[in-house]
């Protein structure tokens, strides 16, 4: 089952656009609209850096997350970069807080199919945490709690299909 | 000079930061005890980590902990040090503290009292080197307290001119004065503001030199008659009067007036009957003419291009002088070789107009190699306080001549990591590409001339970019989904295994994604 996940980076003024594909012991990563490449990656460092071969090229990235959520700085061959790194829909669960709606509904963005859903009524969860998983326009995107809490309601089931906008998720945020 | 000072087997350092470590590994190679001294905010600072024996001082601010001199002195007493080495900055070039430490029975490693003071003096510094037949930039050997004097002057030097504050330093107190009008009122300008910094008014005129480079010669006196040079730095490289990067030797000068510039340093060095590490400043005007600025009277902090490019220990030669054993060398055992450059890797971010920059270090790798050194004060997971100076570290390279110490330098820079706290590595990499730099014509107006702090970086080459990207996304994703294979050093043929999943993947895994054969 390929697994698709897509990111938003922000550098800057910059907006670039990562779409991690990964099956089994494969991966491969889109950047924007261009091929699909597949990486050999490998933690290094202590978990501190990556090794990354494109092609045969070899790359060393040094990577540290900063304090905030998603910021990370990234270093190779003497260049810094302070980049916002953010999964596409938690970007729009982040986007849609910020509007002011209560943060425990989990919409869906765009129609789709649910392939997975990964908690029950009941469950605690904390913010970020994988809920539930969409297949939408050939992608599987993994969906995150919008905020920490007790799942009360989950009207969407596996298999089913799902229009944009539809909730799929109610969480009763936790106090505090 | 008199009797041989007292020996001593351990040594208090009275500074911090890149410095102190230093010092204290010279005095551990020396077979000498270390004292570190320290204030509140560098706990586990590391020249603290470093030493033998760790004095806390005091509080933050360093009025209150590395400029104490009697905090400082009841901390060798506590320890039983013998001797002080006081680095630069703080209190390095404080006659007090030298007269203090003497006082105290401890074997000061620096310069004796009268000649900081001496030399502390730009006025009566200027008087002696003009008998000592250094050449010092034609201008007035008196303070100048009347407009019509100073017209007199300037017209006697030739405009532009220079006022400037006798007891100024760090670019404090100065104005140029291009314009015979401007003159009066500039020079109750700036009167005023040396009397208010400095609590004197002297003020002399001296002749302003357009695009002028910074040179300088180490040299070491043993107090008695006795100095040698170490040749010339050239660190015209400076942002409001503080260098960035130095280099050794100079790409500026011809033999005969490296010859000549060496020359005159000594003479301002027996002059005084200098004692210690010390070093001569000279501007160099455009025509080749060279003029005495100031005498620091201490280690500098470029002081390792030096070291690399003579093949001495400058720390070992304090060490040697200070308990009365004279020089190491002979003059005619001094030469240089190669090329060394000196990157200072300040905590200020470039983009952000040098913004100093603090926090905790998070990530931090020193490039290794042939003829690379790194002289650092930090360590990864110090947090960088606000309360000092924001030198990090020094990155100093070697190589056979100047274009493999430069091509030495931006590889050593490529490889440096330095997360948390801002910093100028991509100002040095931006610099060593820059024309002026390559072909040594670069002036001190160099950085404020060509360094454009919204746009200097290049773009970033294609793969560069696409590898960076793509290793924060999978950085990002890792936390959570696991993505990225860890090397597992128990796996049989990890190699062929990786080559097997790149065989399946090419086979099954984009079709499968694209769905295209």
């Amino acid at each position: 089952m390929w697994l698709k996940k897509r990111y938003l980076l922000r550098h800057g003024d910059e907006q670039v656009t990562a779409t991690i594909a990964r099956n089994g012991g494969g991966l491969a990563v889109q950047l924007d609209d261009g091929p699909l490449r597949p990486v050999d990656a490998a933690m290094v460092m202590n978990g501190r850096a990556l090794s990354l071969r494109l092609g045969n090229r070899s790359h060393l990235v040094h990577l540290t997350h900063r304090a905030e959520p998603g910021r990370l700085e990234a270093t190779a061959v003497g260049r810094f970069l302070d980049l916002l790194v953010v999964d596409e829909l938690r970007a729009l669960a982040l986007d849609t807080e910020a509007g002011g709606a209560a943060g425990g509904v989990l919409k869906a963005e765009i129609p789709g199919v649910v392939v997975d859903v990964l908690v029950e009524p009941g469950a605690i969860v904390a913010k970020g945490d994988p809920v539930m998983i969409v297949e939408a326009m050939k992608m599987q995107n993994e969906l995150v709690a919008p905020t920490a809490g007790t799942v009360v309601e989950v009207p969407a089931a596996k298999g089913q299909s799902v229009n944009a906008g539809q909730t799929l998720m109610v969480i009763e945020a936790h106090e505090g | 000079m008199t009797a041989k000072p007292k020996p001593f087997d351990k040594v208090l350092v009275a500074n911090r930061g890149e410095i102190a470590v230093r010092v204290i590994q010279g005095l551990r190679e020396a077979g000498l005890a270390s004292v570190a001294v320290y204030s509140d905010a560098d706990r586990t600072a590391l020249h603290v980590l470093a030493a033998d024996e760790a004095v806390r001082l005091g509080p933050a601010p360093a009025s209150e902990s590395y400029l104490d001199t009697a905090r400082i002195l009841a901390a060798a007493k506590e320890t039983g040090a013998g001797a002080v080495h006081p680095g630069y900055g703080f209190l390095a070039e404080n006659a007090a503290f030298a007269r203090a430490c003497e006082t105290a029975g401890l074997v000061f490693i620096g310069p004796t009292p009268e000649s900081i003071e001496l030399m502390g003096n730009k006025l009566a510094a200027r008087r002696l080197m003009l008998e000592s037949g250094v050449p010092v930039i034609p201008g007035t050997s008196e303070a100048v307290r009347e407009p019509e004097a100073a017209l007199a002057a300037a017209r006697e030097i030739g405009l532009p001119v220079l006022l400037k504050a006798a007891a100024g330093g760090g670019g404090k107190g100065m104005r140029v004065v291009r314009d015979e009008q401007e003159l009066a009122s500039a020079l109750r300008q700036t009167m005023g503001e040396a009397k208010a910094a400095f609590g004197d008014d002297s003020v002399f005129v001296e002749r302003f030199i357009d695009d002028p480079k910074h040179i300088e010669v180490q040299v070491l006196g043993d107090g008695a008659g006795n100095v040698v040079h170490l040749f010339e730095r050239e660190c015209s490289v400076q942002r409001r009067h503080q260098k960035v990067i130095e280099e050794s030797p100079s790409p500026s000068l011809t033999d005969a007036q490296r010859a000549a510039i060496c020359a005159a340093a000594v003479r301002t060095a027996r002059a005084v009957d200098y004692r210690n590490a010390g070093t001569v400043e000279f501007i160099l005007a455009p025509d080749g003419g060279f003029y005495f600025l100031e005498m620091n009277t201490r280690l500098q902090v470029e002081h390792p291009i030096t070291e690399l490019v003579v093949g001495v220990d400058l720390v070992l030669a304090q060490l040697q002088v200070a308990r009365g054993e004279g020089l190491p060398w002979r003059q005619e055992d001094l030469i240089q070789r190669g090329w060394a450059i000196e990157f200072r890797i300040y905590a200020e971010d470039p983009a952000r107009n040098f913004a100093p920059s603090i926090g905790r270090i998070t990530s931090l790798h020193a490039p290794t190699g042939p003829a690379v050194r790194l002289d650092t004060g930090v360590y990864e997971g110090f947090d960088v306080p606000i309360h000092y100076d924001p030198l990090l570290a020094k990155l100093v390279v070697w190589g056979e001549n100047r274009g493999r110490a430069i091509a030495r330098g931006k590889r050593a820079l490529s490889e440096c990591v330095l997360h948390g706290p801002g910093h100028n590595i991509p100002f040095h990499l931006w610099a060593l590409d820059r024309p002026e730099f390559v072909d040594g014509s670069y002036t001190t107006h160099f950085i404020e001339e060509a360094f454009d702090p919204a746009d200097f970086l290049d773009p970033l080459p294609a793969e560069d970019r696409e590898a960076l990207l793509t290793a924060a996304a999978l950085f990002e994703a890792e936390r959570r989904l696991s993505v990225v294979k860890t090397p597992d050093p128990s796996a049989a043929c990890p190699q062929e295994e990786q080559q097997k999943t790149m065989t399946n993947w090419r086979r099954t895994g984009l079709r499968a994604m694209t769905g295209r054969d």
